[in-house]
């Protein structure tokens, strides 16, 4: 049985109709690009499976369960992480506070299971090289920095399932591969992984299945290899140079 | 010496009122525009079963239950609607209740107000009262402290940041905003039951518009969210609200004077601070 399944899912917002019928389903452990032009529907999949956006139609099942209906902070505490694209870190507060408001907003028995807080928070940024910034305030933090934080943050506060929009916009390339090794880490963890992302060499790099998406449609699904041959990827992006 | 210790007293008095309302619209960023309505139905809860032969602690109970449900019903609204809808719903809110308060006459005698208020054994003299609200304020002060500094802190200022960050790491948003104000509910209460004893009265027009304008001013010019800013402004601009009686004016422009003055001192701080007030939603 998949983690996660997402069958027939549409949304229309004021009259305006963003996804269509999308079907999907991931497995455990599995690590799956989900890529497509600006505009197909990415993020706002993402916004419906993390609870944001109640879908007109279709249903999302997470481990077995029905969870269309489910709030956006219960989805959390089942385990369904979410990285956003604009990163979704609080600038206003230090990278400490950043990290600890995460774990106290766990289960109570989960955070138990965590020890001594401060300890975590500590390891956490010592994870991603920033306890040297630990008083400071996140807002300051460069792109990467701040990826890093957030993916990291998301893996310390017990999430199993991870949706990363566009890990490496905002990222320089310098510390595009720390990200991407971050990222690894997720999977040697067993943890299952939903990548959205526009470079097609990151996703074939990282990824286990691809899943192309175009005007709120899943139109095409398969190993990044033979995705990337497809006539229909070409199309879609007619002119990319495919590596 | 007396003024003194009245004006230590209109201080520490208000302090459970506006830290109140400072952690919901300060900290929280909610565009609660009501916390004098919730303040008319404090005061009416408790003196009206008072005035009408209630003992004192009934009377504070079923003010207590009053001011709970109120809160509880502004909690629910800001979690139901817009933040802009929520900010015009609460003023109708103070202003429907303060209708209520002025025209419901058999109840609340209207504009004459509620007179004779009889005060605790202990507070009876000016002084007593500072020496009492004092310390009242002190333990607020540091029961806030706490918890702006604690977890329930963070969660209110992740959700003043971005609500769907906040809410993808499992902060409950219900939650954090019915207990931010139940405590502001509950400031409130504390505030008026000791203020209407202070001047032996209940007046309508101690609850009218011009005092949530003076909340705003206190919260907006001492740093939104701050205990220690939002402390010294509300020193500050009572201070200077007490000392204008002392200007050679004649005293009935005293009270235009001060509006003017203050809207003023609003127009200026908000003007300081207009990035930071109203924070743009950052897209996801
Ligand atoms: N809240 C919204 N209201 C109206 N339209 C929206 C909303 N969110 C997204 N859209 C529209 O939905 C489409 C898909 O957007 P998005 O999911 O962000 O695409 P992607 O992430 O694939 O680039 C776009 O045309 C966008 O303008
Ligand atoms: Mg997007």
């Amino acid at each position: 049985m998949s983690l996660l399944s997402v069958s027939h899912l549409s949304l229309t917002i004021q009259d305006h109709s963003i996804l269509h019928g999308v079907s999907l389903s991931v497995d455990e452990g599995e690590i799956v690009g989900l890529i497509g032009p600006n505009g197909s529907g990415k993020t706002t999949l993402f916004n419906v499976l993390s609870g944001f956006l109640k879908p007109t139609s279709g249903s999302v099942h997470y481990r077995g369960q029905d969870i269309t209906n489910v709030s956006p902070s219960k989805r959390a505490k089942l385990g369904i992480g979410r990285v956003f694209q604009n990163f979704g870190i609080f600038r206003e507060m230090t990278l400490e506070e950043n990290v600890l408001v995460a774990l106290e907003a766990l289960p109570k028995q989960d955070r138990k299971n965590l020890g001594n807080l401060k300890d975590v928070v500590h390891g956490t940024l010592d994870m991603v090289g920033l306890l040297s910034h630990a008083k400071k305030k996140a807002g300051s933090l460069s792109g990467g920095q701040m990826r890093l934080l957030e993916i990291a943050r998301t893996l310390k506060s017990g999430k199993t399932f991870f949706l990363l929009d566009e890990p490496t916009a905002g990222v320089s390339p310098k510390m595009t591969e720390q990200v991407a090794d971050l990222i690894r880490q997720l999977k040697i963890e067993g943890k299952t992984v939903v990548i959205i992302e526009h470079d097609l060499p990151f996703i074939s790099r990282i990824c286990d299945r691809v899943i192309v998406m175009d005007v709120g449609r899943v139109v095409l699904t398969g190993k990044p290899q033979e995705v990337k041959k497809s006539k229909e990827l070409q199309e879609l992006y007619f002119g990319a140079e495919l590596v | 010496m007396q003024f003194f210790w009245h004006i230590v007293a209109m201080i520490c008095m208000s302090i459970p009122n506006i830290l109140g309302f400072n952690l919901i619209f300060g900290k929280g960023k909610i565009f609660h525009f009501g916390p004098i309505g919730v303040s008319t139905v404090a005061t009416y809860g408790v003196f009206v079963p008072l005035m009408h032969g209630f003992s004192y602690p009934s009377a504070i109970a079923i003010g207590f239950v009053l001011t709970m449900i109120i809160s509880l019903l502004f909690a629910w609204l800001a979690l139901r609607l817009e933040p802009d809808a929520f900010g015009v719903m609460a003023i109708a809110i103070h202003l429907s209740l303060l209708a209520v308060v002025i025209n419901w006459i058999s109840l609340t005698r209207g504009t004459r107000g509620l007179p004779d208020i009889p005060r605790f054994f202990f507070l009876q003299t000016t002084q007593s009262f500072a020496l009492f609200t004092f310390i009242i304020a002190l333990l607020w002060i540091l029961f806030l402290f706490v918890l702006h500094r604690g977890s329930f802190g963070r969660s209110l200022d992740a959700l003043a940041e971005q609500l769907w960050y906040a809410g993808s790491l499992g902060i409950d948003r219900r939650w954090v905003t019915v207990i931010a104000f139940l405590i502001g509910g509950l400031g409130a209460l504390i505030t008026n039951v000791i203020y209407c004893q202070y001047v032996f009265l209940v007046h309508p027009s101690d609850l009218n518009f011009p005092v949530f304008i003076f909340f705003v001013m206190v919260v907006v010019a001492g740093k939104p969210g701050s205990v220690p800013g939002v402390l010294c402004s509300l020193i500050l601009l009572t201070l200077l609200r007490e000392g204008m009686r002392f200007l050679p004016i004649p005293s009935e422009f005293i009270g235009s004077l001060r509006l003017l003055l203050f809207g003023l001192i609003l127009f200026v701080a908000v003007w300081v601070r207009r990035d930071t007030l109203f924070p743009k939603a950052r897209s996801v």
